[in-house]
């Protein structure tokens, strides 16, 4: 040992650094592999069109509602429920009210719920 | 002679070439991670296009107007509506896209109250099963005409208004 050089031991702690360093760039990068497939499951498996097109569904149902009768809506009623659990194996419902006057406009409440099993959606709003 | 003073030398040379291969092999493969979320990527821009095209064609050209959608499920031309929506998806500048295929189901409650789901445009010549396909779906309201053509399910209620589901399965030969 006493003929050892002991200058040198910046050079070692700086060795000690640069692996420290690398070991976190390690850890970065496996963890990119990972978010990458969480964010691609989440957006592969929210049905965001299904419920778009469900919506405009559900408004076409209310701008009809008043033209039939009660035994012709609830066709048009079952034919998205039951084409929605058949097609898209989705649960949905949805039911629309009497207006009201909302600031100066005659509009139903619609309430529509949705269900796929994964996304669950629901809303309340004015037509 | 022999002399062994420079050995940790050595050690430490092989120990850093080591090091420097192992930072240039992370720093290289950082810039190209293929992760398994980026197969997906040509999917969802093919199911949101076709979604696109649908809700378009799904739009009436004038106020209390039937859109194109309506009208070839009314008259039962699942084959022009095929025609459309294809020359619709490829309606771009750039690529003309020539290896997009489609094909047109349409699912509906029949008169005793199941749901049946039937092709109705022709069956695409080079399909084999085995595409990556995509589905894009849309609801149609039908207002109900009691002289449907022909070409329609029989056990569809023809006189009735009536909501019924498109789907189209969207893929590239």
């Amino acid at each position: 040992m006493a003929r050892l050089n002991e200058e040198g031991q910046w050079i070692v702690l700086m060795g000690l650094l640069v692996a420290v360093a690398l070991f976190f760039l390690a850890v970065i990068v496996n963890q990119s592999a990972l978010v990458g497939q969480t964010t691609a499951e989440g957006v592969l498996e929210f049905p965001k069109n299904d419920i778009r097109d469900l919506r405009e569904a559900v408004f076409d149902y209310v701008d009809v509602y008043e033209m039939y009768g009660e035994p012709t809506r609830k066709q048009l009623r079952n034919d998205i429920i039951e084409i929605s659990l058949e097609r898209k194996n989705a649960v949905v419902s949805f039911s629309v009210d009497d207006p009201q006057d909302i600031l100066g406009h005659e509009m139903r409440p619609v309430t529509i719920h949705y269900n796929n099993g994964v996304t669950v959606y629901d809303e309340t709003t004015y037509h | 002679m022999v002399n062994d003073a420079g050995q940790l030398y050595t050690m430490e040379g092989i120990a850093a070439g080591l090091i420097m291969l192992l930072a240039a092999y992370i720093v290289v493969s950082t810039t190209s991670i293929y992760t398994t979320g980026d197969t997906h990527i040509p999917d969802m821009q093919l199911e949101q296009l076709g979604s696109d095209v649908l809700a378009m064609m799904d739009t009436p050209d004038s106020v209390d107007g039937e859109s194109q959608l309506v009208k070839f499920i009314e008259t039962g031309e699942g084959n022009d509506l095929r025609e459309a929506f294809l020359a619709n998806c490829t309606m771009r500048s750039g690529d003309p896209d020539n290896s997009l295929r489609a094909q047109v189901y349409l699912s509906y409650r029949r008169t005793g109250g199941n749901v049946n789901t039937t092709p109705i445009s022709r069956e695409d010549e080079s399909y084999t099963g085995r595409e990556n396909a995509v589905r894009v779906t849309r609801w149609v309201q039908l207002t109900g005409n009691p002289s449907l053509p022909p070409d329609m399910p029989d056990d569809m209620q023809r006189s009735d208004p009536q909501t019924v589901l498109v789907e189209v399965l969207l893929w590239r030969a």
